[in-house]
């Protein structure tokens, strides 16, 4: 296995979040899932079957006037590095690192485009977006879904609509995300009330690596708790809901805690500060936590010399693959951490605190 | 790196597939870590108390078949295409091909009800009416560009509500934005 390659090398150097500015919502991500007529699901298909599949899908997809400069990459081809760092350009909450022979890729020159081919479901489409642009994202899919219709038969029974190996995502077999940093709702202790207030049972909120109750950096993810019995507009539109009335309540309560020039924030975004500048190792986890508090912080202008900008790379950057992918040296594993602090001092060291 | 190859031999014995099913796909809570070192490649994988995969990964032994003849007498369901069993939908693993929809059918339902993962209305539905409601293979749609301004004009009349004039002022510039040019998109995650 080939295990420090380095996994900027596969994927395409342009990164969605390079140029997001977002204060609250970091991206969005929607997956339509298909599997195709006729063949078992990937669970019950030998090697054979799966890289036919690999190869119908990738001759009729790699030609479609919807992707940009599409490559297919395959699952034995690329190291568990390359395969985390798949995963962390795409907010995947699927373990990738599965993918051995009989299982592949198919990315292109826009960053935003996934295609995963025979992990749990023979195709997995996903696009993921850091424009707050839900309606077209989901529309683009769409075009890129129909088309491959177009020659490939889909899985489908008017009953159950499209079939999916996981039985609750059949039907629209549409999942859609939306990654919400919210400091001022989780620190201020009121984030519960507000997801009970305005969540219907539509919708679910995990963090980012997938748990439902531990939130990292402050971000909450809400997704679709229906794939089947709902129609694609009014999961996107629940959505969209939900979404715009969290931002609303995120921003009231920042400008609450501005307008007080709150102490008890002022403690927290200096201690997440002394936190980024000081330690000499650091957890991926611990440094995404700290960075949501200074992003708040450099909001307030307790905080100069940075942009919402340029924390969201950083946030996006200090993971553990796309850390090792700054470095053109092999790296051990025992001294990530220090190297990760290393890198986030390098990027605040025009920082100050104004407090 | 033994564990390994152990692992693979043992697949081809019961004809498994050729990787094994990872339990990040069964839907019960997640009890045990099971982190496997190969070379420099550390995996994860979440599992739960009772799970299949980890007695098999760390005993050796798989109790499956075991299990699979005391499913038998109580159900004996079992797909004939891919030979998926009802006991191992039960446990949370994938469905094995489209005919299990069919096979199936009932406890699928009755599994998403239980689980809430299918809208609540659904449960007075008879066999023979689809659930599925929307697109089929073909179909293309387009999203109604409305949509955003209700969840607009929804926020605004919250904001309104409690006297928030400072958000609601916010909301009437998106929505300004959005009227006055609907090509364009505005700038939003404020």
């Amino acid at each position: 296995m080939k295990a420090n390659d380095n996994p900027q090398s596969t994927l395409s150097p342009k990164k969605p979040w390079s140029d997001n500015a977002n204060p609250i919502w970091l991206a969005s991500s929607v997956t339509l899932i298909r599997n195709i007529e006729k063949y078992k699901f990937p669970g019950k298909l030998d090697t054979d079957r799966k890289k036919q599949i690999i190869s119908l899908v990738s001759k009729d997809l790699l030609g479609l006037g919807e992707l940009f400069n599409p490559i297919l990459v395959k699952g034995e081809d690329i190291g568990f590095l390359e395969k985390e760092f798949l995963v962390e350009h795409f907010l995947s909450t699927h373990n990738l690192n599965q993918a051995q022979a009989g299982e592949g890729f198919i990315l292109d020159a826009s960053g935003e485009l996934l295609v995963t081919l025979n992990l749990r479901d023979h195709i997995h489409f996903q696009l993921i977006d850091c424009k707050g642009e839900l309606e077209n994202t989901w529309s683009r899919l769409v075009k890129i879904e129909t088309n491959l219709g177009k020659t490939i038969s889909y899985s489908f029974s008017p009953k159950f609509g499209f079939l999916t190996a996981d039985p609750t995502q059949c039907g629209t077999g549409l999942v859609v995300q939306v990654y919400l940093q919210l400091p001022g709702l989780i620190h201020n202790g009121t984030i519960d009330d507000m997801i009970e207030k305005h969540l219907d049972e539509s919708l679910m909120i995990s963090g980012i690596q997938g748990s439902p109750t531990e939130i990292i950096g402050d971000v909450i993810v809400v997704q679709n708790n229906y794939t089947l019995g709902i129609t694609e507009e009014n999961i996107v539109s629940s959505l969209r809901n939900f979404t715009t009335k969290i931002l609303m309540e995120e921003s009231s309560a920042r400008a609450k805690i501005f307008r007080e020039d709150s102490s008890d924030f002022k403690d927290k975004v200096s201690r997440a500060f002394g936190i980024l500048i000081h330690s000499y190792q650091i957890e991926a986890i611990e440094a995404l936590n700290a960075l949501s508090l200074l992003k708040l912080g450099a909001e307030a202008k307790w905080i100069k010399g940075i942009d919402n900008q340029q924390i969201n790379e950083l946030f996006f950057n200090c993971r553990r693959a796309h850390l090792l992918a700054q470095f053109k040296d092999k790296i051990e594993q025992e001294e990530i951490t220090h190297k990760r602090s290393e890198y986030i001092h390098k990027i605040l060291k025009d920082v100050t605190l104004l407090i | 790196m033994v564990d390994k190859e152990i692992q693979h031999d043992e697949n081809e014995e019961e004809k498994l597939p050729d990787r094994p099913l990872e339990c990040s796909e069964c839907k019960k809570p997640v009890s045990y870590i099971y982190t496997e070192i190969i070379g420099e490649a550390l995996t994860r994988t979440g599992m739960c108390a009772d799970c299949p995969e980890l007695q098999r990964r760390l005993h050796g032994t798989a109790q499956q078949t075991d299990r699979k003849f005391q499913g038998e007498k109580k159900t004996g369901l079992a797909c004939g295409n891919c030979g998926t069993t009802l006991e191992s939908l039960r446990v949370g693993l994938p469905i094995g091909c489209s005919v299990c929809y069919e096979v199936f059918d009932d406890v699928l339902i009755s599994e998403m009800l239980t689980s809430e993962k299918i809208p609540p209305r659904i449960t007075t539905s008879k066999k023979s009416i689809p659930i599925h409601i929307g697109r089929a293979p073909g179909e293309s749609k387009e999203m109604n560009p409305s949509l955003r301004l209700l969840a607009l004009n929804e926020a605004l009349n919250e904001t309104l509500k409690r006297e928030d004039y400072e958000q609601a002022a916010l909301l009437r510039d998106q929505i300004k934005a959005l009227t006055e040019n609907p090509e364009k998109n505005p700038d939003e995650g404020k």
